[in-house]
């Protein structure tokens, strides 16, 4: 017995040696900490010549997500971002794949190589300046709070005691995290994550949760859809943000074509002509 | 509620819905059936290493049914697509998928096959062994076909689990049954599309059991 | 001699189970092997089927070796693959609680080692198992499977299924505790008609009246050694050992 007991530990201790060295890295990307060095293991250099060469950019996005990039009732991806991300490597001469991805895990995606960018609807924010590079600003979003109509919540202050639901992994959360005090007078001493805003909105429907802090964009795609009659935006907000395309910190040239490309959009009318068509009352 | 009920009943809704499903579907599918193809014998193989002789096997294959049943498949998943790259080996998404799930798979069939084998007596050995079999003709005549029998019903347990684990893949975001139904509830704010993923998740864990049964059936002609 | 065994020798853990036995079987012979469980008996069996190994001793079925100590060394050295395939093929094992393949039918049963092991023509395997089971007055359990049987009517596919080989030694263990007591008599017929076609029986027994009615030599063995051998008559006439009187008593 002994033996057995003492070989199961040695055993279980090199697993988990095998496991930390296998996947360490992976591992606290999710968990938002900053560890660059591990990170440029894969890529080490500038990927821009070789998507060039292959004639193609591998878009990242999570299709589950309306109205920035999603699939359309014939199962085509399309929004705002797709559009304008057609546009823009259009101009470069360049192809883009979207390749469907699970929110937690962008940063791993690009940092693994398996997409080359990150963009869909996301906010530019400190954590993720330390994991990726932004481009400059392309949409202004807010960070909004929704309560159903007859709710008593009235400003910021009204959410203390109250249950409030946040999508998991947004930038509502690092939002709301701007404000401690506030976030401790919640009920339960933090929001309630979904995976989903979508799944939020139904939390709020049902009475479980009291009030949704998520991005302005997306709210109003979500309250347009399920009746505006229904729902109360509050006055006061969480802070403006700014969407951004992410992509690896090695990739400077793929920054700067896009960087320049989007500014290029913006002076010949091309940017508001998409922006009309996706945000246009 | 009014509003699902009468959500149940927006035919051409639903109707719209249906194409993108049923690629999804595809998805779920495909994961399905190539997993099960693959894990089923090679978690006989696992199993009849399991119970050999030779220690080191042994050892080896100890080690990798404990490690595929004490962690969760989604970070198996996680492992073998993220994790893999980080040490030099890249697989692509489909097959990193099929990977994860097959071993997963394989190690839980071959703790069934594994109880299944031991439970068969000795003296079925012995009499395969007066009568001349070698070990592979005792393993594949005499004991495999009884044991078969024997585990059908965790087997076919662990067959309607693999349905819905299917969709777990939603981490390197492939494309499957419960993704699309997502995308669609996450576009059109409604949860008709997962009230119909629900109906093809149920209709084919209904075929499956009608399949069980009539292979139950054939298996019933000695006790 | 179709069957010698000398100086068989077997422990488990320490334990001595056969303690040098040595004896020899005819062609056509009917031997009783007699002892209480736990003296070695079942384990003689095993042996010579191959079914646990020796420590030491040798084994000589129908002129062939299946083991024999190496003169050097004295270590025991059995036959190689292919010749343990023919030495099988001489020998026939009806075990105790006769281990039928539950999922075969009484058929397949039969034919399944002679086809898939011996190459025998499936054709062949049938006719012969036919034969067999009409000698064993099973014709009309052919397509029957074993959990349909009774347990004679087992044992009797058991017999079956040993004989279709031809083998030359028909070994059986316990013939006699699985079955009811009317039914001794047909077995005791059964293992009779083999010996005429030329078979040597060898069957363990720790029943004494079927011993006496059935054998033509009986062994008595206790603690792993034969105590006493003869033919029935010296043996059951002339018993001048205590224990075998203790034993009889029983």
């Amino acid at each position: 017995m002994k033996k057995g007991l003492r070989s199961s530990i040695v055993l279980a201790l090199i697993l988990m040696l095998a496991l930390f060295s296998l996947g360490g890295c992976g591992n606290s990307d999710v968990a938002g900490e900053n560890n660059n060095e591990n990170e440029v293991a894969e890529q080490t250099s500038d990927a821009y010549d070789q998507i060039v060469e292959r004639g193609y950019i591998i878009m990242g996005l999570d299709d589950t997500f309306a109205p920035m990039g999603f699939r359309d009732e014939k199962n085509e991806i399309v929004g705002f971002d797709v559009d304008l991300a057609k546009e823009v490597f259009a101009r470069l001469d360049l192809e883009v794949k979207f390749q469907p991805i699970d929110w937690t895990m962008k940063e791993t995606e690009l940092n693994s190589g398996n997409i080359d960018l990150i963009w869909n609807g996301y906010t530019i924010t400190e954590e993720r300046k330390q994991k990726v590079s932004f481009t400059k600003p392309y949409l202004k979003n807010r960070q909004i709070v929704i309560t159903m109509a007859d709710s008593d919540i009235n400003t910021k202050a009204d959410l203390a005691g109250k249950i409030v639901a946040i999508q998991n992994q947004s930038s509502a959360i690092d939002a709301v995290n701007t404000e401690p005090e506030l976030v401790a007078s919640f009920k339960g001493g933090e929001p309630v994550l979904f995976d989903t805003n979508n799944e939020c909105f139904m939390d709020l429907e049902a009475g479980r949760s009291d009030a949704v802090v998520a991005d302005e964009v997306l709210a109003r795609y979500y309250i347009k859809l399920r009746g505006p009659e229904n729902y109360k935006v509050l006055d006061e907000d969480f802070g403006e943000e700014d969407y951004g395309i992410g992509v690896r910190k090695t990739d400077v040239k793929l920054l700067e074509a896009v960087n320049n490309t989007l500014d290029e959009m913006r002076e010949d009318g091309k940017y508001q002509e998409i922006y009309d068509k996706w945000f246009a009352e | 509620m009014i509003d699902y009920i009468w959500g149940l009943l927006q035919i051409d809704y639903i109707w719209g819905l249906l194409p993108a499903l049923f690629s999804g579907l595809v998805g779920t599918l495909k994961i399905f059936f190539i997993t099960l193809l693959l894990s089923l014998p090679l978690g006989i193989l696992v199993a009849a290493g399991r119970v050999s002789k030779i220690k080191p096997l042994v050892s080896v294959l100890h080690l990798y049914i404990w490690i595929m049943r004490g962690t969760p498949l989604l970070l198996q998943i996680v492992f073998i697509f993220f994790g893999l790259p980080h040490v030099g080996i890249t697989i692509e998404r489909f097959l990193a998928i099929l990977i994860a799930f097959v071993l997963n798979y394989a190690a839980y069939f071959a703790e069934i096959f594994r109880g299944g084998i031991e439970s068969i007596d000795q003296g079925q050995y012995d009499a395969a062994k007066v009568l001349g079999f070698n070990s592979v003709q005792t393993f594949m005549r005499i004991i495999l076909p009884q044991v078969v029998k024997i585990v059908f019903p965790s087997v076919a347990n662990e067959i309607i689990t693999l349905v819905k684990d299917t969709a777990l893949v939603y981490i390197v975001g492939y494309g499957e049954l419960l993704r699309a139904g997502r995308i669609a509830t996450n576009r059109d704010a409604s949860l008709v599309p997962l009230v119909v993923v629900a109906v093809f998740y149920l209709a084919i864990t209904w075929i499956l059991t009608k399949i069980f049964e009539r292979i139950e059936k054939k298996f019933a002609y000695y006790q | 001699m179709v069957l010698q065994v000398k100086g068989l020798c077997k422990s488990f853990n320490g334990k001595e189970v056969l303690q040098n036995v040595s004896f020899s079987l005819k062609t056509g012979e009917i031997l009783a092997i007699i002892g209480r469980s736990g003296s070695g008996k079942t384990t003689i069996l095993r042996c010579i089927n191959n079914l646990v190994r020796c420590d030491r001793g040798t084994i000589i079925v129908d002129g062939m070796v299946l083991c024999k100590e190496d003169e050097q060394d004295g270590k025991v050295v059995y036959a190689k693959s292919a010749e343990m395939l023919q030495i099988r093929k001489k020998l026939g094992m009806v075990f105790q609680s006769f281990n039928l393949f539950p999922h075969m039918s009484v058929l397949e049963n039969i034919i399944e080692a002679p086809i898939n092991v011996f190459g025998v023509s499936r054709q062949e395997a049938i006719e012969l198992a036919e034969k067999l089971l009409e000698m064993l007055d099973l014709q009309d359990k052919v397509s029957a499977y074993p959990f349909e049987l009774s347990g004679g009517q087992k044992q009797r596919v058991a017999i079956a299924r040993a004989c279709a080989l031809n083998p030359l030694i028909m070994c059986l263990d316990e013939p006699t505790s699985a079955l009811d007591p009317e039914l001794r008599e047909g077995i005791a017929l059964t293992i009779e008609k083999l010996a005429a076609k030329g078979m040597g029986v060898l069957l363990i027994t720790h029943d004494m009246v079927f011993a006496k009615r059935v054998a033509q030599r009986v062994i008595f063995m206790e603690n792993g050694q034969i105590m006493a051998q003869g033919s029935k008559e010296e043996f059951f006439n002339q018993i001048t050992n205590e224990r075998i009187k203790k034993f009889m008593a029983e």
